[in-house]
């Protein structure tokens, strides 16, 4: 993630019609995948979001950028620099990405130890109705396979 | 949806609907109505404390959904939230700010304050850019004394000494515009706000039903549901129950109701 010295408070409204995916995950030139993907429609992918789609996919990288700019600006580059060495130092953990994964110094970083959000009881994971691959998974993580 | 993720599934907020939603909408099928709480709910301070009011009725169109519902949600021990719009949404979102508060007060040990839940709401609502539709009184007593605070929907907040939200909020406002004072008694108080409601209860078609009050001090909260009812069904004058016999008997057939079984008779071994 760049760190571009954004101070923007919320994230930006997208345009209506959605941007369209071509690239695949994993093929050469960029081609839909169906075998990996399924059918391609045009048409689920032009449809606009919902604005809080929108805004909850962009938020904390919003809220991330906000806060190392206004650091940046007000201590000077080592603390926006220190908060990122800690955050890299507790993701360098490896697992594999499949059933639940927990980051325990990284709620404590982003201050999720003591707080509840809509993800901690809204759309459990556990009757989430994706199958995750952990080979793909796993080559995704380690970027192997895919553009 | 990719048949291969990656990544694995996160909770919160699900739009795979979305697109079908839309699809749906243009080709004519509308969803169904949301209850809303068209309403009047208010507070008020006064020389020890103060006073939440709210009234009891929940819309959805043009009918009423709910003829007894809770508006006055539970924050915190000394804390109540009083909710208007989207009923759904004030419920879950004073449900999650109480739930949010509690965890703080154990990791700081101490009283919730009130503009701690304050600006809990207004960034959660800020957050959503309106698109979670509740209009919210928060009233409560803390170490820095007795405060009342309105937050709009999209997040913009004021601190005040006495405040109406919702469809009856002109009414109840003119009520207390023209009667409250500083440094009230608590009898004049309830009155006040039992008036304020009950000027929206009357004049204003989304707001209806009773009149809920709570008291709130340093000492504690006394929750009246149902302090005044001035709405409620009166018996009717005479009995239209019909006496047996009353209806005249053409034709009376069973057979067609009644299996009829050939067999052994029942075992009750």
């Amino acid at each position: 993630m760049s760190y571009d010295g954004s101070l923007r408070l919320i994230p930006a409204i997208q345009p209506s019609r959605a941007t369209v995916a071509v690239v695949g995950r994993d093929t050469e030139y960029g081609v839909h995948d169906s075998m990996r993907e399924g059918i391609r429609s045009v048409a689920s992918e032009v449809i606009a979001r919902h604005p809080v789609e929108n805004i909850e996919s962009q938020w904390k990288q919003t809220q991330e950028q906000l806060r190392m700019t206004m650091h940046r600006q007000t201590f000077g580059l080592h603390a926006p620099l220190r908060l990122q060495m800690e955050k890299a130092l507790v993701n360098q953990v490896r697992r594999v990405p499949v059933g639940p994964v927990r980051n325990f110094g990284l709620d404590i970083l982003e201050n999720r130890d003591a707080s509840i959000e809509y993800e901690d009881f809204l759309g459990d994971p556990q009757w989430s109705t994706n199958t995750i691959d952990p080979h793909v998974a796993m080559e995704h993580a380690l970027g192997l396979g895919h553009i | 949806m990719p048949i291969n993720e990656v990544k694995p599934a996160t909770g919160g907020f699900s739009f795979d609907n979305y697109a079908r939603n839309t699809m749906l909408n243009d080709k004519g099928f509308k969803a169904p109505g949301v209850i809303k709480t068209g309403t009047t709910i208010c507070g008020c301070l006064w020389k020890g404390g103060l006073v939440l009011g709210a009234d009891t009725r929940a819309t959805e169109g043009p009918i009423v959904a709910d003829k007894n519902c809770e508006k006055i949600h539970y924050l915190a021990p000394n804390m109540y939230c009083c909710g208007a719009g989207t009923a759904a949404d004030c419920d879950a979102t004073t449900g999650l700010i109480s739930s949010k508060l509690e965890l703080h007060r154990l990791h700081t040990g101490r009283q919730s304050r009130v503009v701690t839940a304050m600006t809990m709401l207004e960034q959660m609502l800020f957050k959503y850019q309106g698109h979670i539709g509740c209009a919210l009184v928060l009233g409560g007593v803390d170490i820095n004394g007795p405060q009342l605070y309105t937050i709009a929907p999209h997040g913009s907040t004021d601190k005040l000494p006495y405040v109406t939200m919702g469809s009856g909020s002109l009414a109840a406002m003119a009520i207390f515009e023209s009667r409250w004072k500083k440094d009230m008694e608590l009898e004049d108080a309830m009155e006040l706000v039992k008036d304020a409601i009950s000027a929206g209860i009357f004049n204003d078609l989304g707001s209806g039903s009773n009149v809920d009050l709570c008291v709130i001090t340093k000492d504690g909260v006394d929750y009246r549901r149902g302090y005044d009812r001035p709405n409620e069904r009166v018996q009717k004058e005479r009995s239209y129950k019909l006496k047996p016999g009353a209806s005249t008997v053409l034709t009376s057939s069973f057979r067609k109701y009644v299996e009829v079984l050939d067999g052994d008779a029942m075992d009750t071994s």
